[in-house]
């Protein structure tokens, strides 16, 4: 590599900047986001990287070769309702699809909350005449007359994009193909989407909601993607500009404006692949938990074998609350849990955290903009785990009197110390993150035992090594630049692009033309992607097969990685259902031979390696008792309140050997070290924290 | 409150927290691996932990009408084997007779040891598609009794012993029990998920020690009930009494069945005591409720109207009383009369009789009545599939659904399914319907004006067309709910009925009886509609905005929000103009308000 590579991940809050240099070091720079012209955040924290490095940011911009996208405008376009004027076209008494759902709801008694709105208005939804069968066969033919009176009336009343979705068009799409061509030629220049080619898989309402949603994202991803690449040109930059995606890669721009449904949820998928890296340098093995804490939500993903893991159970807001994006994407689960959250009694006197939440305003207590409640954050302010002279990077100054109240006020309730009380909440918090890893670690599969967590996110250091040691995680990774994980990850992500096709058939029929065909059209799709990719000649290539299948009559189904890339004979059948059975067993702990399987999406997936991962260290870090840079009294339920070392990050060298009680603070994250537990800094210049204590561990 | 020995409450929470985990643990194990849509979809299925003493300890978020049994059931366990229960033991029950819902829901019991103490018994319960009933449906609504309703019965029967099935119980059931590969699949799914929690306690026994698991099962009891006595205290005192009516049975009975509730809420002694002893006798149907079913309906419908994050164990049970007739319909029946559909019909109505009784202590109390009875879209359908070589099939669809209730501060769930279900299932895909079965549904849709209208709003109703694409197709329904419909509160009113007809190739629709066993051939059409939920407080008093979104959204007309919510707009759906017209709709209320006091 001769120049810099740039990723960019902009959050809701913070837009965070790693900046690679040719000596293979990296920096990191944070700013503001700024919703109104994304680039302007951008530069502001590109301006603080430049500084690091002594030069100027049109200079930084004109010497980078690659800068990789993540962006948060899809999904706040969602999130604020201000994605295009869709209209939603289906099949003639479907109109309801999108508000019918799947079902599902959360808690059985609780009649508190109203049923959800469809992601597409009702009087926004249009039916066609027309049926294609469970066959493909055509039931009825499409009423070409009406389908065009329909689109009239879309241009008569300005719709701005529009989604097409039919019944069983993945068994035959002529019916979407004409209403297409339809479109180009009554509504020229209007984006739309055909559910066929975007999603092609079983069940209506997933393949529904994904057209819908990419079809209205279009017009704006289209103008913010375009304007964001001028913005660049304009500003010195001349490399090649890629957008993160949802699988886990990257994209080229211009792919992306035609599917822009990929770059949701970009910013989460990109922690699990930065946790891939970390774990192969640290050579920690092939399992990994990746947590990722920000300010009000904390992401959990998980790597298996050295894979990411996908799932199609996606959803833009709450699970069956919200609407499924309906394509693969990396499995990352989230839950309203940090900094913010609320710490109360109830009336049975049990101490409760959360659900309820400060946010950022009012925010903790702490804050001192009115927050009356006590937070997580008021908690380990009082505790001495925050300096509030320099959280955030003195960004922030807190108030500890604040804190301290309301603490105090929780604890006489509680009839015991404000100490005790804080302790308290911090356990409790933890018990929400443990419940969010139990959950993806059981249903993938993965014993928490035999995986390492890799901790990213701003608020990760405060509790880590406690949750680890709960789910009996030996070893915790916490990179230096933890608290911009995900743009870590961009700089180690491949461009990623998945093919699919959906061919229903069983391990006892077997359709092996059908199969076989469709397999063909995927890596057709593949290698026609592959040879329209520019400036990524001779890059190292892999290819992943794999089908959506499941025992007959079970209703969801699970990926499995075909054997062989063609299916020629009952053997090979045989192996097929067998890698099956083996899945099966891993993740639910049975299996059946005695049942036919059933095998319903195909699905194939490359990964061009544009960057080579950073190669592991070529030495051992020899081992030191750093100085503490000061001590503050911290308390911690063990030893109770006592001095506690200090440790500036920046001062240390690989090789450091911390024990606990200690905290170390980073410029953008802090790391408590809990009495008994220790931590180090390896070659590679990651914080190794040892979680399992020399004595037994308490609760 | 607080004594020397009680836990620390810091690890009191930690430990249910864990315990929660582990149940969730179990229903994902169980709703993955199942194989028969009833579980895998409509997920009529439930996991608890049960104390080795019998009490209910962890309930997952499984369908509330499985919630009060278990520890009957664990108990029968025991009391059968008492001195030959090991590790490595598992045990299925069914009995409506000994705690179980209905026979249907096979048990799954794996008494859990710790140091050579049983402490804990993990339950996984489940719906099979398939009983080994006469009739091929796990729902015999026509059984005269036990013998005509045909289910295989197993009253605590040991099925594991040393995490080895005993090959002699599933080799009966699979001789008996319909499509038995699809049986055998569910029994793994529930047996797994039964080991998995058993793996899981041995794992949180170890962790804790005896000592501190004993003393946080005391503790978590006590914390239940003190949930429970600051609730129960927060109420007004009051005696309710609610009545309500089942539909009828064409020619057995003809008056349909009066039911009826009494429940007495005494804030003094934070208790509620609830009396069931006033019902019809038993009947020669399966409509017979079992002491579990009937309990879990009225139980799940009083948690309806609590605070929502209360925990539901033995110890906020503490704070109820149950009364029972000698012999009755409901929760006492007499052998060898049926339970076959113990968990709906019945029950469904006792779950809205319940929760709408709260609704007598005032605006903000209980919930109104929602939609009932197992439509056309919810029928169990049968056949032989031209498509692969007329291979036999048989499963319940989950398509359509009932409107849910209405709250004092929300309106009705639109994917509710029935009351005792409550909106937990899945729905089916159309597209997955079509595949495994040879029909095709013309049209799946929101049945406008149908919702009981009120300051909150029942939901609508949906309606389903469907026809065989081949062979013919037999539906089994067996529906309450069409021709007593939900009922509002506080003065919202009530949805509307459901209703089945038969369509022939000339397009003539006949109705059909609400219990009934239809044979589909090609070119005939099964039309179904279901029952919508009824609405909570005066429609006059509904947030113009609400009408306005359901008007935009096709689920009211213009006609009905005028007529009954009284407002009126201006503008248009289609051009995007449509706005509420403040003035006019004031003039308009107050108009239907005077009228309604001449």
């Amino acid at each position: 590599m001769t120049g810099y590579r740039i990723s960019v991940d902009t959050g809701g809050t913070f837009t965070d900047i790693v900046v690679l240099d040719p000596q293979g070091e990296l920096h990191i720079g944070k700013s503001l986001t700024t919703p109104e012209r994304i680039f302007d955040g951008m530069a502001g924290a590109l301006r603080v990287v430049a500084e690091d490095l002594g030069i100027e940011l049109t200079r930084l911009l004109a010497g980078t070769d690659v800068l990789i996208y993540g962006t948060t405008r899809a999904t706040n376009a969602v999130v604020t309702k201000r994605t295009a004027k869709t209209a939603f076209l289906t099949t003639k008494g479907f109109k309801d699809t999108l508000t019918l759902k799947e079902g599902g709801k959360h808690g059985p008694h609780d009649y508190s909350y109203d049923y959800p709105d469809p992601y597409i208005p009702r009087r926004r939804s249009f039916e066609v005449t027309e049926r294609i069968g469970a066959e493909g066969e055509v039931v009825q033919a499409l009423n070409e007359a009406e389908a065009r009176q329909i689109l009239a009336t879309l241009k008569q009343r300005g719709f701005e994009a529009v989604a097409v979705s039919l019944l069983w068009s993945i068994a035959n799409p002529a019916h979407e193909l004409m209403i297409g061509k339809l479109i180009e030629e009554m509504l020229p220049g209007i984006p739309y989407t055909l559910s066929h080619q975007l999603v092609p898989i079983l069940r209506e309402y997933r393949r529904a909601s994904a057209t819908a949603i990419d079809a209205s994202l279009k017009p704006l991803m289209q103008k913010h993607l375009r304007e964001m690449a001028a913005d660049l040109r304009e500003a010195g930059f001349a490399g090649d500009l890629l957008v993160s995606t949802s699988v886990g890669g990257c994209q080229e721009v211009d792919e992306l404006i035609a599917r822009p449904i990929h770059t949701l949820k970009s910013g989460p998928a990109m922690a699990p692949v930065a946790g891939r890296a970390y774990a192969a340098v640290e050579k920690l093995g092939g399992n990994a938990i990746v947590c990722d804490t920000g300010g009000t939500t904390f992401d959990v993903g998980l790597v298996r074998d050295g894979s990411l893991v996908y799932t199609r159970d996606s959803w833009l807001g709450q699970r069956w609350l919200g609407d499924i994006i309906g394509t693969s994407t990396v499995d990352v689960r989230s839950i309203g849990a940090g900094g913010g959250s609320i710490a109360w009694l109830d009336a049975g006197g049990l101490l409760r955290v959360g659900p309820q939440s400060a946010g950022s305003v009012p925010g903790p207590a702490c804050y001192g903009r009115g927050g009356e409640h006590p937070t997580v954050t008021d908690a380990a302010l009082v505790l001495g785990y925050i300096d509030p002279d320099y959280f955030n990077g003195g960004r922030l100054k807190l108030d500890p009197e604040a804190a301290h109240r309301v603490i105090a006020r929780l604890a006489h309730q509680l009839g015991r110390t404000a100490d005790e009380t804080a302790a308290a909440i911090m356990v409790i918090a933890n018990e929400l993150m443990i419940k969010a890893i139990g959950e993806i670690t059981v249903n993938e599969g993965v014993n928490p035992r035999e995986s390492v967590v890799v901790a990213g996110g701003g608020a990760a250091g405060f509790n880590i090594m406690p949750i680890a040691r709960e789910l009996g995680c030996a070893t915790v990774i916490l990179p230096r630049l933890a608290s911009a994980l995900s743009a870590c990850g961009m700089q180690y992500s491949d461009i990623v692009f998945e093919a699919t096709r959906s061919r229903f058939t069983d391990d006892r029929g077997f359709d092996l033309t059908g199969v076989n065909r469709a397999l063909e059209e995927i890596e057709a799709e593949l290698l026609s992607f592959r040879q329209g990719l520019k400036g990524a000649d001779g890059a190292e290539a892999r290819v992943e097969l794999l089908v959506e299948a499941r025992y007959r009559a079970q209703v969801w189904e699970l990926d499995t990685f075909l054997p062989k890339g063609r299916i020629q004979n009952t053997a090979d059948v045989a192996a097929l259902a067998e890698a099956f059975h083996q899945t099966h067993e891993r993740v639910y702990a049975v299996r059946d031979e005695g049942s036919p399987v059933e095998l319903v999406n195909w699905k194939g997936r490359i990964a061009i390696r544009l960057f080579a991962p950073p190669p592991p260290p070529d030495f051992t870090a020899r081992s030191y008792l750093p100085k503490a840079d000061t001590k503050r009294p911290c308390f911690f339920t063990e030893t109770g309140r006592a001095a506690t070392p200090v440790y500036r990050g920046t001062m240390l060298k690989p090789g450091a050997q911390i024990a606990g009680p200690a905290i170390i603070e980073e410029p953008t994250t802090t790391i408590v070290v809990y009495p008994g537990l220790s931590a180090s800094l390896s070659a590679a210049g990651n914080y190794i924290l040892h979680c399992v204590s020399s004595q037994p561990a308490t609760a | 409150m607080t004594d020397q020995t009680s836990l620390d409450p810091v690890l009191l929470s930690v430990m249910a927290n864990r315990l929660d985990g582990i149940v969730r643990e179990m229903t994902n194990t169980l709703l993955r691996a199942a194989r028969s849509a009833v579980i895998s979809s409509a997920r009529d299925f439930s996991c608890c932990l049960v104390t080795g003493e019998d009490e209910l300890l962890a309930p997952a978020e499984g369908l509330p009408v499985h919630i009060f049994g278990c520890h009957i059931q664990t108990a029968n366990m025991r009391r059968y084997h008492a001195g030959d229960i090991r590790r490595g033991d598992a045990y299925l029950d069914n009995d409506p007779y000994g705690g179980n819902t209905h026979p249907a829901d096979h048990t799954f019991m794996v008494p859990v040891f710790y140091e050579g103490e049983h402490l804990f018994t993990s339950v996984a319960k489940c719906h099979m598609a398939d009983i080994g009933n006469s009739i091929p449906s796990s729902y015999f609504v026509l059984a005269r009794d036990v013998y005509h309703e045909g289910a295989l019965v197993f009253p605590g029967v040991r099925i594991q012993r040393d995490f080895r099935n005993i090959e002699d119980i599933v080799r009966m059931c699979r001789a008996r029990i319909r499509v038995p590969d699809q049986w055998y699949g569910d029994y793994l799914a529930g047996l797994g998920s039964a080991r998995v929690a058993e793996r899981r306690l041995e794992e949180f026994c170890a962790k804790y020690g005896v000592p501190t698991v004993k003393r946080f099962m005391r503790d978590w009891f006590d914390y239940s009930e003190r949930r429970m006595i600051d609730n129960i205290r927060r109420m007004p005192k009051a005696r309710l009494v609610n009545k309500g009516k089942s539909d009828p049975l064409e020619g057995i009975l003809p008056g349909g069945l009066e039911l009826t509730v009494k429940i007495e809420i005494d804030p003094d002694e934070a208790m509620i005591h609830v009396d069931l002893s006033d019902n019809p006798p038993c009947v020669d149907v399966g409509l017979n409720t079992s002491l579990g079913a009937a309990t879990s309906a009225v139980v799940g419908a009083i948690f309806n109207a609590l605070d929502k994050d209360l925990p539901r164990n033995a110890g906020s049970f503490r704070r109820l009383r149950f009364t029972y007739a000698e012999e009755s319909v409901v929760a006492a029946p007499k052998f060898p009369h049926s339970c076959s559909v113990a968990t709906t019909n019945v029950s469904e109505r006792l779950v809205n009789i319940t929760q709408s009784a709260f609704a007598q202590l005032g605006d903000g109390h209980g919930l109104s009545e929602g939609g009932t009875g197992l439509g056309a879209g919810m029928a169990v359908i049968s056949g032989k599939d031209h498509r692969r070589a007329d291979a036999p099939f048989v499963n319940r669809m989950m398509l359509s659904t009932n409107g849910g209730p209405s709250s004092p501060v929300a309106d009705g769930w639109v994917n509710y399914a029935i009351p005792v279900i409550a909106g937990l299932m899945y729905r089916d895909s159309v597209e997955v319907d079509e595949l495994k079965h040879p029909i095709r549904v013309n049209a799946l849709e929101l049945v406008q004006d149908s919702a009981g209208a009120g300051r909150h709003r029942g939901a609508p109703a949906q309606q389903i067309e469907l026809t065989p694409t081949g062979n013919p197709v037999t539906a089994v329904i067996s529906c309450d709910g069409q021709h007593a419909p939900p009922r509002g509160v506080v003065g919202g009113l009530a949805g509307t009925p459901g209703a089945t007809w038969l369509v022939g190739d000339n397009g003539d629709a006949a109705r059909l009886p609400n219990v009934v066993q239809i044979t589909l051939q090609k070119g005939q059409t099964l039309r179904g509609r279901d029952s919508s939920g009824g609405g909570y407080g005066d429609p006059l008093t509904r947030d113009t905005a609400r009408v306005l979104h359901d008007v935009l959204e096709g689920w009211e007309s213009r006609d009905k929000a005028r007529a009954i919510y009284g407002v009126i707009f201006t503008g248009g759906i289609e051009d995007e103009t449509l706005a509420v017209d403040a003035s006019a709709t004031r003039e308009e209320r107050a108009k239907l308000m005077a009228a309604r006091g001449s």
